[in-house]
């Protein structure tokens, strides 16, 4: 968890964001524990309601379960589930603003599809 | 579940309406800000809600008994404000663990052990005079009573106002902590908005011996938020609505938008908006009687 929080967004989604990538980045194991509401809110010098607001959005969504007593723990097939909900806002955040950019500066599909694959090259 | 409410305050200095019919409900396991300008109230309105300081007219009570004079009420309630360096008698000649051992027999939850941890964590010299302290470690002895008191209700007034930024942070540290093993009830006044604004569930904004919000703090940063476009979109936007802080740059107009709680704001695609800080929205709507 090394990320910084910022302003853009509410501090909960950006708690619950920072969970997945490290379910993503395979930091975050499924089937293993979290770190607990009062963890979260030390380390980020926050309101332990507000931490609990993020953890608790995702495991109303089933990518975390609450184990009585014991804590959270990351569910079964979390990784999948996120990749699935990520892909459906991806055109929305991702794609719709690179076509708008592109618009903007005349830049065609075709050159467009260029760089997209120039890109992934370079890499 | 405890609760202290504030009914109808008032509080006049001679011809200054300090406080003006404040009601203020007080719920008990949350930490609370709150965020006003020099001379809004802030003070005088937690002085009355610890009964250091009579109300002109109007009630606090905790849990349906009044605070004032009540003893048993009172117990449960601190109020840790700066020490005064000086005395109508000269120099406060009174040393730090003078202070300390005063608490210990003025708040019955006192917790000598921990206020003694506090001092070493903040490095103190329990010997030395309050007069020859520095602004910083005058605030330091506040928090220190503060938190060492355990009181259910505990009120800091601008704790971190002489504080470097490392001795801030050691501190919002420390009440996490402190919370997360109490879960008693703190308000802290606080003009470093920025840094704090994440540790308060809930943000009293106190404007003009007014309040004039109380609420959970995401849902305010929810409801405020500013809109950007040509005059014309932003001239509709606004119309109607409980808006502050229009300026405008070229063609382009600007202007923080305090929508009701649920409420969402639907604006044409060419119309930006931005959330903001909670120190924005508090310069948004606190700022506005000294521009122009």
């Amino acid at each position: 968890m090394q990320e910084n929080l910022n302003e853009s967004k509410s501090i909960y989604l950006q708690i619950g964001e920072m969970i997945e990538n490290e379910i993503l980045r395979d930091i975050l194991k499924e089937e293993e524990r979290v770190p607990s509401t009062n963890e979260f809110a030390q380390f980020y010098r926050i309101n332990p309601a507000t931490a609990g607001k993020g953890i608790n959005l995702l495991v109303d969504e089933g990518i975390l379960y609450k184990q009585r007593g014991i804590g959270m723990f990351v569910s079964k097939g979390a990784k999948e589930m996120i990749r699935n909900k990520r892909k459906e806002t991806f055109v929305d955040q991702y794609v719709k603003t690179m076509l708008e950019e592109a618009k903007r500066l005349n830049i065609s599909k075709e050159e467009l599809i260029a760089m997209i694959s120039n890109t992934e090259e370079d890499k | 579940m405890s609760t202290i409410i504030a009914k109808g305050i008032n509080k006049k200095y001679k011809d200054t309406n300090a406080l003006k019919d404040v009601d203020l409900t007080v719920e008990s396991g949350k930490i609370y800000g709150m965020i006003g300008r020099n001379g809004a109230g802030k003070t005088t309105l937690l002085s009355i809600l610890s009964a250091q300081n009579p109300a002109t007219s109007g009630l606090v009570t905790i849990d349906g008994e009044k605070v004032w004079e009540n003893q048993k009420a009172i117990d449960r309630i601190c109020f840790s404000r700066e020490i005064a360096t000086t005395t109508p008698f000269g120099p406060n000649t009174y040393k730090i663990k003078d202070y300390l051992k005063a608490a210990e027999i003025f708040y019955p939850n006192w917790d000598k052990e921990y206020a003694k941890n506090l001092v070493e964590t903040f490095k103190l010299n329990p010997r030395k005079k309050v007069s020859k302290l520095s602004k910083g470690m005058l605030s330091m002895v506040t928090i220190i009573i503060a938190l060492a008191s355990r009181a259910e209700f505990t009120f800091l007034d601008e704790p971190v106002a002489g504080l470097d930024i490392v001795a801030r942070d050691q501190f919002y540290k420390l009440l996490l902590k402190d919370y997360e093993e109490t879960h008693r009830t703190f308000i802290i006044s606080t003009h470093i908005i920025e840094e704090a604004a994440n540790l308060f569930e809930d943000t009293i904004i106190v404007k003009n011996g007014e309040i004039y919000t109380n609420e959970n703090t995401q849902q305010l940063l929810a409801r405020v938020q500013m809109v950007s476009g040509s005059a014309e979109e932003v001239d509709a936007l606004i119309a109607g609505r409980d808006y502050h802080r229009v300026e405008q740059l070229g063609n382009t107009k600007r202007a923080t938008i305090v929508m009701r709680p649920g409420e969402e704001l639907k604006v044409p695609e060419t119309v930006t908006v931005t959330p903001l800080s909670l120190q924005e929205i508090f310069l948004a709507v606190c700022g506005e009687e000294v521009e122009q």
